[in-house]
């Protein structure tokens, strides 16, 4: 199966790989195409409709992995999935109804299935799945509470210390730790699902659908 | 190691304070006093430092008094270095108390030394590029002239700094594998950047100008004894924006040594750009940024850090995005 990847940094990409990978359970291709790469979520944001367009039209990628870190944005509640209950300064919900949107604009092109297309929100930024079960206090819920209180338990600047023991981390060892970590996380996502299990949740019930 | 620098009548810095961190960014208009400061940082050190006539502000006769005042950080707190410039006289430097009461003041060697090892750089393609006599001691110079030398004493005295600089070379820049030399004339050395398919080497001359760029600012990086305080404009230039993530990693390896695995001390960093995307890689950094500001009453430097609704303004946006609209100051203005 050929997956693009698109998140906020390309040194995440292979840790996002080796994630999805065991969610479906086997090796994926890469599309040949160069990473794709956004500066942050605004990047994201609004490159997300021309990145999903270029894949449909331009390349054989059959599926399309986001990756977003929540930052200090509202995380994604079940009240959202209601009908008329979306809130688009949820991430997940902003990039659902923008893939939605664009999916339904594209033109069919022959012999090409509808691309699929799976989004995670880690909450609030990637390094926190990085420490899941390493630190019991690295939780989903613990960051909502904390968003809800006004008193978040960490930031994202003592989450990339407690990774790469540094708020300042080089791509290398950012790379190289999250091959490490993902690797390890890969041992048992059911548990990682079960710490984030909106945000990452989201992610794995739909790769999984595939 | 430097605090603050104190700016009176000098250019465009008629009464101005710089706060620094161990790295600084400053981000600012043209004019704005950003090359100013920088080269007043490195004044008071400098053997054969301007006189009056080249740093009085515009418009200020010859009885105003220009002045320059670095403050340090712990542990060479309570001292000051100030530099007075009058008209008719020399520049004058000299340490003295950073507390009024106190007439004397005790200047460590070790801070003197310091203070010699600060350098300025606005490095040059072409100067980086040109092939130099072998000397001992090199060191890059302003404008990057000497790299070649610098470069040949490194695979000489630091044979594994030198194989470390090849593989961060090749993680920036995957063309490229290796630093070669050659002898173009006799006593003249040049260094050529070896592809990685093809094993062709091209010479420094053919190099691109972000290549050349790059190729400078890693090797500072590398320097087993860099300069005490780096000063350097627009590290930024010519670089592709998606490298410009490796040229704050070769920033912050200077800086922040025990992130890398570096046992030497770290270098004070001040730098200066005028690109977004380079901002926004500080965003969460924000007391690193400082806006230089230009007003009527001439610059004005202000950490982004203490700006009270940071926050609350950026949100979903980019940092340079955002600097770039100018609600955070330090950007050009129009009639």
């Amino acid at each position: 199966m050929k997956i693009a990847v698109f998140s906020e940094s390309l040194e995440n990409e292979e840790a996002i790989r080796i994630i999805v990978d065991c969610l479906l359970g086997k090796t994926t291709e890469t599309t040949g195409l160069p990473n794709l790469q956004a500066r942050g979520w605004p990047g994201v944001k609004g490159s997300i409709t021309a990145i999903l367009r270029d894949l449909h039209y331009s390349t054989d990628a059959e599926a399309l992995i986001v990756v977003v870190d929540s930052d200090d944005s509202p995380v994604h509640h079940n009240n959202h999935d209601q009908p008329g209950g979306a809130d688009f300064k949820c991430r997940l919900c902003y990039l659902r109804n923008e893939v939605e949107r664009t999916r339904s604009q594209l033109k069919p092109r022959a012999g090409r299935a509808q691309m699929k297309v799976a989004i995670g929100l880690a909450v609030p930024a990637i390094e926190a799945w990085y420490r899941a079960y390493i630190d019991p206090h690295v939780t989903e819920s613990a960051w909502i509470q904390g968003l809800q209180s006004k008193r978040p338990p960490y930031s994202r600047n003592d989450l990339k210390q407690a990774v790469y023991g540094t708020p300042r981390p080089s791509r290398q060892l950012e790379q190289q730790r999250g091959t490490e970590e993902a690797q390890r996380l890969a041992q048992d996502l059911n548990l990682l699902e079960r710490l984030f299990p909106i945000g990452f949740g989201s992610l794995a019930r739909e790769v999984r659908s595939w | 190691m430097i605090e603050s620098v104190q700016f009176k009548n000098f250019k465009a810095l008629r009464d101005a304070t710089l706060p620094l961190d161990q790295f600084t960014l400053i981000v600012g208009p043209n004019g704005s006093g950003k090359t100013t400061a920088l080269q007043a940082v490195n004044v008071a050190v400098n053997p054969v430092p301007p006189n009056f006539d080249q740093v009085i502000s515009a418009g200020l006769d010859q009885k105003a008094v220009v002045e320059t005042v670095i403050a340090f950080h712990q542990p060479y707190g309570g001292i000051n270095l100030r530099t007075v410039w009058r008209y008719g006289d020399r520049p004058l430097s000299q340490y003295v108390s950073a507390t009024p009461e106190r007439n004397s003041v005790f200047v460590p060697e070790e801070l003197i030394k310091k203070l010699n090892r600060i350098r300025l750089y606005s490095l040059d393609a072409q100067s980086i590029a040109a092939f130099r006599p072998l000397h001992g001691g090199a060191e890059l110079m302003q404008n990057g002239a000497d790299l070649v030398v610098v470069l040949d004493q490194l695979r000489d005295g630091n044979p594994e700094r030198f194989e470390a600089l090849n593989e961060a070379l090749g993680q920036w820049m995957p063309e490229f594998d290796r630093i070669l030399f050659e002898t173009p004339a006799q006593g003249q050395r040049a260094f050529l950047l070896r592809t990685s398919r093809g094993k062709h080497s091209i010479p420094a001359a053919s190099l691109s100008q972000g290549t050349l760029l790059a190729l400078a600012l890693l090797t500072l990086a590398y320097l087993p004894d860099p300069p005490s305080v780096v000063c350097l404009e627009e590290p930024d230039r010519g670089i592709h924006p998606r490298l410009l993530r490796d040229v704050q990693e070769a920033l912050y390896r200077l800086t922040y040594p025990e992130n890398f695995g570096e046992s030497r001390e770290p270098v004070q960093v001040i730098a200066t750009t005028h690109s977004p995307y380079f901002l926004d890689l500080y965003r969460d950094h924000p007391e690193e940024v400082v806006i230089a500001e230009k007003t009527e009453q001439g610059t004005q430097f202000k950490r982004l850090s203490d700006h009270p609704y940071l926050d609350d303004i950026l949100r979903d946006s980019h940092l340079g995005e955002i600097w770039y609209t100018g609600i955070l100051g330090g950007v050009p203005a129009h009639a």
